[in-house]
């Protein structure tokens, strides 16, 4: 017997010649959430509705609770799913919306009526049980689908991209409901996002998929600060990575790496880790290690800012270094201006090497 | 944007086209009741002065008529020529008049009732499929439509011979059949546009929610597209009793229907029996005008209304 709730085993499935997936392989223990990340059309959608039973696996197999449920039809699996469009029957009422699960359980009377009552008002959606659901709001919608999900108690959830179309306010607010109830009913929660921040607010885990391929599963904070790959790198952060073509060479009995005209010296540790004979790197920098100063700097080289855009917290600057071009973030107000000349240099501990061709981090 | 007020302009553009489509009918009805020297006259005779129901008589109760008259006379310019005394004597006009045209508005009845069921229960079984499993890929649902794509002749003498082999000519069961498989194409078509129409994530979330396939498509899909069935059906409905062709071809004499019926009413002497056609045509039209003016409130659209954010 397995302890893991989930297992997703070498699935692919593929649309005549697309792949969604590709060779997938996922655990879930239970009581934990896992976070699917990826950009649109990675293949969470797909991953979603396989473990649902809504698509057949073209390869591999399904696993709950150690059976193979690969073949299983979707109401046998005993799992809840909320669509991205939320899928509300239209045609009834908030109440009997919460309520059609059970009512197909063939649940009495007393116990459904009772349970929708606690449901709703933990959800805090009493007030509009007795309308439909084309008279909701989008907040109100997506607790009326998270309590039909939620009133069966089922083995797992599938969540695909719930949040997406709320406004902000509205979604920081679910997220954090969304993870107080994951908590405290302990259920293991399957989370689709396209959104970093909201992987990185929710997730114990997350694991990134690019073109149905997982990439990297790993803590949210270690995806920003060690990934996998340049892909996973470009993905996660924003402002996103700079990725800039460097060169590794010596100069002055330091191993250093050449940015264009920026000569960055790197630690010994790190050149300890990097494989030797390899020259020709893909560099990513972080833009809040790149540090823009007014003031000339050793170390430092000269360029000129070509675009400041405030985040409010902090201030994303456009920098130009003679051809090349970073993005850099300072805290703080705005002190710069566009065409402003400035001295910029590295936190050299901080950066990240590619391989050129296969794309996958070097060095450690 | 507000609605926008009906103007004077509107009014008009509206009655324009009401007249369009609806002096056909009236002229129809008028003609009902018209006397035979009444039918085809220069200039026109828009109301008859010597309106009768003797037409009427003629399809639904000629006995009656025959009874009025002391004999079967009927139709002739210059006094009387006997038809019928008893049994049809005159030939084909004879019989005809003879007989009431009971037999032939039963027949449309259960043609047009069963073979639309027929069309509408197999029509939605492959839309759902076609919609939603994407059977058959791109060129299925294309290929049923192409029995819709020849001349109806076509296709209806191929149905001659397997009818004949079969023995479903003049039978009800072959020509429901027949009016079901013709009927078909358009009835998956239509249907398959409202179940395109309804997010397929309803049904899967009724899967989820611990319903099996079958369920969902028949108890959450088919309430969520009833104006959309109820469209179809009316729809396939008036094309199987307006039907002409398969009915002309594949029945005789146990089975006729409306429009066969109408295409009989001929005189040697004579030609078309305008007006007793016209009262046919007026009886056929009322059983659709009633069902329509009682449906119409279903045919609506949009009933997936905030089931899906947009």
């Amino acid at each position: 017997m397995s302890e893991n709730l989930l297992e997703i085993r070498s699935v692919s499935k593929s649309y005549g010649k697309t792949v969604a997936v590709d060779g997938l392989d996922l655990a879930l223990r239970p009581g934990s959430l896992l976070v699917l990340l990826g950009p649109a059309g990675a293949g969470k959608t797909t991953t979603l509705r396989l473990v649902a039973g809504l698509e057949a696996p073209s390869q591999g197999s399904i696993w709950l609770e150690g059976h193979d449920v690969t073949r299983w039809q979707p109401n046998q699996r005993d799992l809840a799913m909320i669509f991205d469009n939320l899928a509300l029957y239209p045609n009834r009422t908030g109440y009997e919306n919460i309520a059609f699960p059970m009512r197909l359980a063939g649940l009495p009377r007393a116990e459904i009526d009772q349970k929708v009552k606690a449901i709703s008002s933990v959800l805090r959606i009493d007030h509009i049980l007795g309308r439909l659901p084309a008279t909701f709001s989008g907040g109100e919608r997506q607790r009326v689908a998270l309590g039909r999900a939620m009133v069966r108690e089922p083995r797992m959830f599938l969540l695909d991209e719930p949040l997406s179309s709320l406004d902000f306010m509205l979604r920081i607010e679910l997220r954090t409901e969304l993870k107080r109830l994951q908590k405290e009913v302990g259920k293991t929660f399957l989370y689709a996002t396209p959104d970093y921040t909201e992987a990185l607010a929710l997730g114990d885990m997350v694991c990134v998929i690019l073109n149905g391929k997982a990439r990297q599963l790993a803590p949210a904070q270690t995806l920003y600060d060690t990934p996998a790959d340049r892909d996973v790198a470009r993905f996660v952060g924003n402002p996103p990575i700079n990725l800039v073509r460097g060169e590794l060479g010596r100069a002055e009995g330091r191993a250093i790496v050449r940015l264009g005209a920026l000569n960055v010296p790197i630690s010994a540790q790190a050149e300890s880790r990097l494989p030797s004979g390899v020259t020709q790197v893909e560099v990513g920098i972080r833009p809040e290690n790149v540090v823009v100063q007014k003031q000339a700097a050793s170390g430092a080289i000269l360029g000129r800012v070509s675009d400041v855009e405030p985040l409010g917290m902090h201030t994303a600057l456009g920098v130009d270094l003679q051809g090349a071009s970073l993005t850099a973030t300072i805290a703080g107000e705005r002190e710069f201006e566009e065409n402003q000349p400035v001295s910029v240099s590295i936190v050299a501990e901080k950066l990240m090497f590619f391989d050129l061709i296969t794309g996958r981090r070097i060095g450690g | 944007m507000p609605p926008k007020r009906f103007t004077w302009y509107n009014g008009i553009g509206l009655t324009l086209a009401l007249i369009f489509a609806l002096f056909p009918v009236l002229w129809m009805i008028s003609t009902s009741f018209k006397p035979s020297n009444e039918w085809v006259r220069q200039p026109p005779v828009w109301v008859s002065g010597d309106a009768t129901v003797e037409n009427y008589l003629t399809v639904l109760w000629p006995s009656a008529l025959l009874e009025k008259r002391g004999g079967l006379t009927q139709y002739t310019e210059g006094g009387e020529q006997k038809v019928a005394e008893q049994t049809g004597v005159g030939g084909a006009v004879g019989d005809i008049l003879n007989k009431s045209a009971w037999q032939a508005i039963w027949g449309s009845v259960i043609l047009s009732v069963f073979g639309t069921a027929l069309s509408i229960i197999v029509g939605l079984m492959a839309a759902i499929s076609i919609a939603r499993y994407r059977f058959g890929g791109n060129t299925t649902p294309f290929f049923i439509l192409s029995g819709r794509m020849f001349p109806p002749i076509a296709i209806a003498i191929p149905f001659v011979v397997m009818f004949s082999d079969v023995g479903a000519t003049d039978t009800y069961w072959g020509l429901i059949l027949a009016y079901g498989a013709v009927t078909v194409p358009f009835s998956t078509w239509m249907l398959k546009s409202f179940i395109d129409d309804l997010p397929k994530e309803i049904e899967e979330a009724a899967m989820m929610d611990g319903m099996s396939r079958w369920g969902a498509h028949l108890r959450i899909t088919l309430p969520l597209i009833k104006g959309g069935v109820i469209a179809t059906t009316l729809f396939i409905f008036i094309l199987n009793w307006s039907e002409f062709l398969f009915a002309l071809i594949l029945a005789y004499t146990k089975v006729s229907t409306i429009p066969v019926q109408l295409s009989k009413y001929f005189s040697a002497t004579e030609g078309l029996l305008i007006g007793v056609q016209a009262a046919l045509a007026t009886v056929s039209i009322v059983p659709l005008v009633i069902v329509g003016f009682f449906i119409q409130k279903h045919l609506v659209r949009g009933l997936t209304l905030g089931a899906i954010k947009r």
